[in-house]
Formats: C-alpha cells, sequence, structure tokens
C-alpha cells in the first residue's frame, strides 16, 4: 500500500511539477519512451508495453517574453501599465507563446525472436503543437492606432506568425544493433490530421502619412494569408450548438483521429555510436514528414497595395460624377486594389522538424549481476561488462527545432545516478531561448514489471511558478520485461 | 521498508518530493476586465477641390458645387458602437480671386441636418484656414457623427465670375481628416 501511496503521491505531485523536457527523455534508456525522441536509443528491453492512455503524457508550455505573473500578478498596479510596459515596450516579433502536448493511447514493444538484435515498437499517440509569435506592430497599432505621434510609423504586417496543429500519430519503428558499437533505428509515421493552421511568410505594411490630395494618406501593402484545414466543420458543429453537439464533435474527432482526417508521412532516423566503453554519441532527426491537406480546407488570402486620401472630387474633371455613391466607389476601389479573398486551395503542411544530438560518458561501476550482461541476446554486452554496468552518466545534449521564424535551440548538460537497478535520478541543466535557469529534475522507478517515469524542469520556477517562462510536465506508466527477466 | 527495499534513502525521496512543490505568487484574472484598448484611428475623410475657370462658368452668387454624398465612415458598426471621442479637422485653402463660402452639413438617414461647419474664405492672397472641431467630451454631440449618414457639400461664391487670380492655378481647396479615440475592448 506504501508503494501505491508513493505512486499516487507522485502523480498528484506531478500536476504542480509544470516542467519538462524532453532533453532529459533523451538518453534516458530505462524509459521505453526514450526510443520515441532516438529510434536508436540503446535501451535493454525485452518488451514493454504502455499502460494505455497513461503511458506517456506530456505537456509543455513557455513564453519567451512576459509570464502569467507579469501581466495578473495581485500587485495593485494598473494591468494597462504593466501591459504597455511589459508587452508592447517589452517584446518583440520573435518572442513567442506555445503549448506542446503529447498524449499516448498505446505503445508497445519487443525484441525480435530470432533477430535479437532488432527491437520493434509501435504505437498511436496524439499531438497538438501551437506557437504564436507576438505581433508587435499589430498589437502596437490595436492599442494606440495609426493617429497621433503614430502618424509616420511604418507597421510591418509580417509580424503575423502563428502555426498550429491536432495530429494523430501512428508509429511503427525498428532499431537495430547494427555492429558492438553501433545502434541505428528509425520511425515511419503516419499522420492522421484533426485540425491545422498556419499564418507565416506574411509581407506587408501599414502607414499613415500627410496626403497630397487631402490631409492625411493611409497606404496599405500586404501579400498575407491564413492556411487552415479542419476547423470549419468544427466551428459549423459549434455556431449551429444543437442538443447533439458534444455527439457530433465527438463523432468528428474520432474520425479524424482514426485516419479520417488530412492524411501525412514522416519519419524519424536515431543512432548511438559508442566511442569506447563509456563514452556514447547519439543523435536523432524526428517528424521528417508533411500533411497533404485536402479535406475541410478554408484558406484566407489579403495580397495588393491600396492608398486612401478619403473621397476626392475635382472640379471640373469629376463634374459627370456628381451624385454618384462615392462612398461605395471608395469601398469597392480598396477592396479591389486589396481584395480579401477565401479559397479552398489544397495545400501541403510540413511538421516541425527536431534533432537531438548528445555525448554521455559513464563510470563508476555497479553491483555485478546486471540485466544486460544476462540478456541472452550478445547485443548489449560489452567485454563482460555494459553500460548499465555503471553507476553514473554525464552528457551534453543539443535540441533544435524549426519554428516559423527560425531555428530554436537548447543546450543541456545532465547527470544521471542509478541507484540499483530499479531506480534512476537524472538532473539537468538546460539554456534556451526562454530560460536561463532550467534546472531539471527525472527519475525513472521500477516496481516489478511496472515502471513509473516523471521528468520536469525549470525547478528553480517553482519558487513562483505564475512567474515561469517554460511549464511542462511528462509522466507516464509502463510494463516492461528487462533482457534478464 | 518499501524505500529500503528500492535501496534509496529516504531524504533522497523527501528532497525530490520538496522539489516539485510549487509556489506562486497571488494572481488576480479579474484584471483582465479592466484591460482597456482604446485606439486613435486618424483618416482623411473627404476633400474638394474646384478649379477658378470653373467657377467662373457658374454665374456669381449662385452655388458653384452642391453635393450630397453617402458617407457611411460614422456609422460603421467599428466606429458607431466604439467611439469615445475625436476630432475632425479641416484645411481650406482659397487662392483665387473671390471669396467663397463653404458649408459642409452632416445629414441623419431622414435627410436632417444634425450639424453644420461653414467657412467664409476671403480672396486670395488669404492665408490657410484651419479648423479642429471636437467631439465628446468638451466638444459638440458624438451622436451628430454616430447618426451621420449623408454629407451636403456646398461652394458659394461670394465675388464675380470674371475675374482671375494672378495666382498660379488658382483654385479653392477643401481637406477634411479625422482622428477618433475608440475603445477595442
Amino acid at each position: 500500500m506504501k508503494f501505491y501511496g508513493i505512486l499516487i503521491f507522485l502523480f498528484f505531485s506531478s500536476v504542480l511539477m509544470r516542467s519538462q523536457n524532453r532533453q532529459l527523455l533523451f538518453d534516458f534508456d530505462e524509459i521505453p519512451q526514450s526510443l520515441m525522441v532516438n529510434p536508436g536509443a540503446d535501451t535493454n528491453h525485452k518488451w514493454h508495453v504502455g499502460v494505455p492512455v497513461i503511458s506517456g503524457f506530456m505537456v509543455q508550455g513557455a513564453t519567451s517574453g512576459v509570464t502569467v505573473n507579469d501581466i495578473f500578478a495581485d500587485d495593485g498596479v494598473d494591468i494597462n501599465l504593466k501591459v504597455r510596459e511589459r508587452m508592447l515596450d517589452g517584446m518583440n516579433s520573435r518572442d513567442d507563446f506555445s503549448i506542446t502536448s503529447q498524449i499516448e493511447a498505446f505503445y508497445v514493444g519487443f525484441q525480435g525472436k530470432n533477430r535479437p538484435e532488432n527491437y520493434y515498437s509501435f504505437g498511436m499517440y496524439g499531438e497538438t503543437d501551437i506557437i504564436v509569435y507576438w505581433p508587435e506592430d499589430l498589437a502596437r497599432l490595436a492599442f494606440d492606432g495609426n493617429g497621433g505621434p503614430n502618424i509616420g510609423r511604418q507597421f510591418d504586417l509580417g509580424d503575423l506568425n502563428l502555426r498550429g496543429e491536432m495530429t494523430n500519430v501512428f508509429h511503427f519503428g525498428i532499431r537495430k544493433k547494427v555492429k558492438d558499437n553501433l545502434t541505428l533505428g528509425f520511425r515511419a509515421k503516419l499522420y492522421s490530421n484533426i485540425f491545422n493552421f498556419k499564418s507565416t511568410n506574411n509581407q506587408g505594411t501599414f502607414l499613415t502619412t500627410e496626403g497630397e490630395d487631402n490631409i492625411l494618406s493611409n497606404s496599405i501593402t500586404a501579400d498575407m494569408g491564413l492556411q487552415t484545414a479542419g476547423l470549419n466543420e468544427i466551428r459549423d458543429i459549434l455556431r449551429d450548438d444543437t442538443d447533439t453537439t458534444r455527439e457530433d464533435l465527438t463523432s468528428l474527432f474520432t474520425n479524424r483521429l482514426l485516419l479520417g482526417g488530412n492524411l501525412g508521412l514522416g519519419l524519424d532516423l536515431g543512432f548511438t555510436y559508442e566511442l569506447n566503453e563509456q563514452t556514447q554519441i547519439s543523435g536523432s532527426v524526428l517528424d521528417l514528414g508533411f500533411i497533404y491537406n485536402s479535406k475541410d480546407v478554408l484558406s484566407y488570402t489579403l495580397e495588393g497595395s491600396a492608398v486612401n486620401e478619403g473621397i476626392n472630387v475635382l472640379l471640373p474633371e469629376d463634374i459627370n460624377s456628381i451624385g454618384e455613391d462615392r462612398w461605395q466607389q471608395l469601398v469597392d476601389e480598396i477592396e479591389a486594389a486589396l481584395p480579401f479573398e477565401e479559397n479552398e486551395d489544397n495545400y501541403i503542411m510540413l511538421r516541425p522538424v527536431k534533432l537531438y544530438g548528445s555525448i554521455t560518458h559513464d563510470w563508476g561501476e555497479g553491483a555485478s549481476g546486471t540485466r544486460r550482461e544476462n540478456c541472452g541476446c550478445a547485443i548489449n554486452v560489452r567485454g563482460g561488462s555494459s553500460e548499465q554496468y555503471y553507476r553514473n552518466r554525464v552528457g551534453g545534449l543539443l535540441y533544435m527545432i524549426k519554428r516559423p521564424l527560425g531555428v530554436q535551440a537548447a543546450l543541456t548538460g545532465s547527470y544521471q545516478r542509478r541507484f540499483g537497478r530499479n531506480f534512476s535520478v537524472k538532473t539537468s541543466y538546460t539554456i534556451d531561448k526562454y530560460s536561463f535557469s532550467n534546472v531539471g529534475l527525472g527519475l525513472a522507478l521500477n516496481a516489478g514489471p511496472v515502471q513509473f517515469y516523471i521528468l520536469g524542469d525549470n525547478l528553480l520556477s517553482y519558487q513562483n511558478i505564475a512567474d515561469s517562462n517554460y511549464a511542462s510536465l511528462q509522466f507516464g506508466f509502463n510494463i516492461l520485461s528487462w533482457n534478464d527477466n | 521498508m518499501m524505500m529500503k527495499k528500492l535501496g534509496v534513502s529516504p531524504w533522497l525521496w523527501i528532497t525530490f518530493f520538496l522539489s516539485f512543490q510549487a509556489c506562486s505568487d497571488k494572481q488576480n484574472f479579474d484584471q483582465f476586465d479592466d484591460l482597456q484598448i482604446t485606439p486613435l484611428v486618424a483618416s482623411s475623410l473627404f476633400s474638394v477641390e474646384v478649379t477658378e475657370p470653373f467657377i467662373n462658368t457658374i454665374p456669381a452668387v449662385n452655388a458653384f458645387y452642391s453635393e450630397t454624398f453617402n458617407f457611411d465612415a460614422f456609422t460603421e458598426r467599428f466606429v458607431a458602437e466604439s467611439l469615445l471621442e475625436g476630432t475632425i479637422s479641416y484645411e481650406i485653402e482659397n487662392t483665387t480671386s473671390k471669396p467663397v463660402t463653404l458649408v459642409i452639413e452632416f445629414l441623419d438617414a431622414g435627410g436632417n441636418a444634425l450639424d453644420a461647419e461653414r467657412f467664409d474664405i476671403p480672396a486670395a492672397p488669404t492665408a490657410l484656414l484651419t479648423r479642429d472641431v471636437a467631439y465628446g467630451a468638451g466638444g459638440k454631440a458624438l451622436d451628430i457623427l454616430i447618426n451621420t449618414t449623408d454629407l451636403r457639400v456646398t461652394g458659394v461664391n461670394l465675388g464675380d465670375n470674371t475675374s482671375t487670380s494672378t495666382e498660379t492655378e488658382p483654385k479653392i481647396s477643401l481637406k477634411s481628416a479625422a482622428e477618433f479615440l475608440v475603445q477595442v475592448k
């Protein structure tokens, strides 16, 4: 009972543990999910089965600009002042707000019976990933307008950058020990997209200056677009708001989860190479893939340029147009020069590619009788010893992800300590655009065939979690068998 | 016992648990209701430019220009529902040899004049005439703008229709622009 109490305590503690980093999972070979971030990870399981739905849960939120506390702290400061100082004046168009979540529906893996050097794994998980960049100039325009001191200021419409998707992923991977010191792996993915949207690579300006025919001139040049797929039907169901709204949404989501959505293909690749008995390098590239959007597509474009100086009457040139609807003519001229249009054109959405690269070093021999010595497959034993034999591991990890405004990178240093064969703790320090003080902590705990793992980082922010720029969490339960079980 | 079974120091567990206990300063999300977004929107409204030769084709004292045109800028939902205050600025330049009167009337949907701005401009040489008319707090009623659907602009020549100015390309020009403070939230 005490054991289950600990697990329950850990589970609910994790609700307060708002920080997780996939970098902690990388090279954490005791956890089968490490194959999801490196299909060539040097894991050593005979088989594993993730507990359905709770084998892997990850949620991650980040902001490189203001925090919740910056705006909503109950500090007596006028929120309008806080928004102006900390958002309008304090953030720029490269600051972003992002949220990523991943929930495993199922995840299974097993060692090949006739090919023990192979480990096969497959499963299904749902992933949501949304990133919105701070639209610096558009926000300034919305809050301050184009009048007063902003006459003469050029607003950059290209500051609009956002991207989001909810996707279900079916995957199958093989990890193969090709040499004593080299493990390779790949994972094929089939995406079934529930919805996605993106508005990137926008260009344009809006400028108010002194006019020629009138006091002011508003000029706009735009080459902007917003592509969406899957949102239109959801919006229709919500807008109709009938007695069957919940059922209709459930039916729609279920259909799209099970290959009824826009489909795509992807690939993960990874490797682990042992430089010597105690040092290894590993790397992976994830989500090299795309989704082809052909269902429920609705996109919007705003392209063209227009100049507005109001209604202008020149006499005698306009003598014959007196009495015409000059206002409507003005509106029509602007709409013709700067059409806002909808289309249902198919489009391809690339997945956000991630790249990991690491180096680790092990030391400190543990007790004899490691699981790898007795795996019976001769794939992990190196000269009568194995890396699992070492109690300590330090590592350095570089992580990169392709985002709409370029590559975001993170650098992580980590230390892992194994306490016997059933308990392992890993701590990390990560630098990225969100935080320079990101200290992480994770554990994998085995009780018989049941494994519980929980990973979190940015622990220093727990002193005031609302003031954290980075909050995330990952945990899960697996049932597994090691190679000597 | 369980911890010992696992071979883990109880202190390690305690440290681990404590490290995950998050604190937070008190937050007040009701502040969002106090957030105000009130941009100052600026745009030209209308302009009229009439050359002296054209004025000379119209019998003196008669209106050389009179037009009522639809002007929905003020009744656009974005403006009508959120207008807090504003200023309409006028610039009038007369380089003709005649004194003129310009009248701008704000008409409602029934054609009734809600307000009018009258400008009497001497013959050239004369300085640029500017006028800022405030609406809202301390100015004219906002309802004038909110209910205006049409503008009637009238120009009357108070001089003769034979003289010509020595200025280059003599004309009468009326320009107007507005700056409105609107409450988006």
